[in-house]
């Protein structure tokens, strides 16, 4: 081994050179607060991750399939619109169920929940807090033909 | 400054109760003491950079790649029982790491390659090597530099590795051994042909034997 290291002597003296390349003046000084620095944010990142990992995966493919982001937002942006659209139509479908009610007795208006109890006890009407599509008259319960919007009539006592 | 040079650190050879007082920061930071982290990490920060920095010969790669070896390594720290030292379990990582990044980098080398300081002109044997041995001794020092860098990228990792923790660290054959994980019989093997290899890559700076 020792022949080996004598032949190689020259270019052992030349890969000494290696030893004198340096980095930039003051390098040192920073290296192990920015170790340190980035160790603080992983943690943080980690304590994220383990809070919200499915929010984490979300912005990894934002972060990694930029079209996806874009998409994601365009569908945002679409529903937003699609609710200010919808939200500003006025409704339309109930609106002749109520005319009908109004024909037949008092104004709807004129409806108020103490009349509705009192006029259950004799009606058998069920009176409760809910939206009047709920309100419904126990008997018909099984013979309507839209069980999606039934025809609602108030009778108040004499 | 001389980076990494073992033969010439008998200033930063450890103190007898250095492994004690080393293995008490271990312990702190395997709790979450940052501040004893920071201590390991500015104790060997400069041989981990040296030795990623010898193998990618690209300093930003190398900075990269060092801050996210001590960054694994504290992630990692749990883990580590003490079977070895923690500068040797530390060096592994960074040697597997870099090992990585260099196979997945292929053929992509592009060398940064950090500036010779002030002592390199005033060094007897780089100035007798340079002024006799050289044939080629119009060459500047940092035309030399650059074929030594070049040469060196033309080993394989495993050949690149031992050269640079053997001939430019100056780590044993069995601190070699322990950090590649494997025997001395493979270090010494290894070692001589990749000297051979750097030799003939550089017949026109090296005059033969």
């Amino acid at each position: 081994m020792n022949e080996n290291e004598q032949d190689f002597g020259t270019l052992q003296q030349f890969l000494k050179l290696k030893r004198h390349e340096t980095p930039p003046p003051g390098y040192f000084n920073n290296f192990s607060g920015e170790v340190i620095a980035r160790i603080r944010d992983e943690g943080k990142a980690g304590e994220f991750s383990t809070e919200a990992p499915w929010l984490l995966k979300l912005l990894q493919l934002f972060e990694f399939k930029p079209a996806f982001a874009g998409a994601f937002a365009s569908a945002l942006f679409l529903l937003l619109v699609f609710g200010f659209v919808f939200a500003d139509r006025p409704e339309s479908s109930p609106q002749p169920l109520l005319q009908a009610t109004a024909e037949s007795s008092n104004s709807f208006a004129a409806v108020t929940p103490v009349a509705l109890a009192q006029s259950s006890e004799s009606t058998g009407i069920i009176a409760t807090t809910n939206p009047a599509t709920s309100l419904q008259p126990v008997a018909s319960l099984f013979n309507s033909q839209n069980p999606f919007a039934q025809q609602v009539s108030f009778t108040t006592g004499n | 400054m001389i980076m990494a040079e073992p033969a010439e650190r008998t200033d930063q050879e450890p103190a007898a109760d250095a492994p004690a007082v080393e293995m008490d920061l271990v312990r702190r930071a395997q709790l979450g003491d940052l501040r004893a982290y920071d201590e390991l990490v500015q104790r060997y920060q400069e041989r981990i950079y040296a030795t990623v920095y010898h193998m990618t010969s690209n300093h930003e790669d190398a900075n990269d790649l060092a801050q996210d070896s001590f960054i694994k390594a504290y992630q990692a720290l749990k883990s580590f029982k003490g079977g070895s030292s923690f500068y040797t379990w530390l060096y592994r990582i960074a040697v597997n790491k870099t090992i990585n990044f260099l196979k997945q980098r292929k053929n992509r080398t592009h060398m940064s390659l950090n500036d010779l300081d002030f002592n390199t002109e005033n060094n007897p044997d780089l100035v007798a090597l340079i002024s006799e041995n050289t044939p080629r001794r119009d060459a500047g020092l940092k035309e030399l530099q650059e074929k030594l860098n070049a040469a060196l990228l033309k080993l394989s990792e495993p050949h690149r590795l031992v050269v640079v923790l053997h001939d430019v660290q100056g780590q044993s054959h069995e601190e070699i051994a322990e950090i590649m994980d494997c025997n001395i019989g493979t270090v010494r093997s290894r070692l001589f042909y990749a000297r051979q290899q750097l030799q003939s890559l550089l017949t026109d700076y090296l005059k033969p034997a």
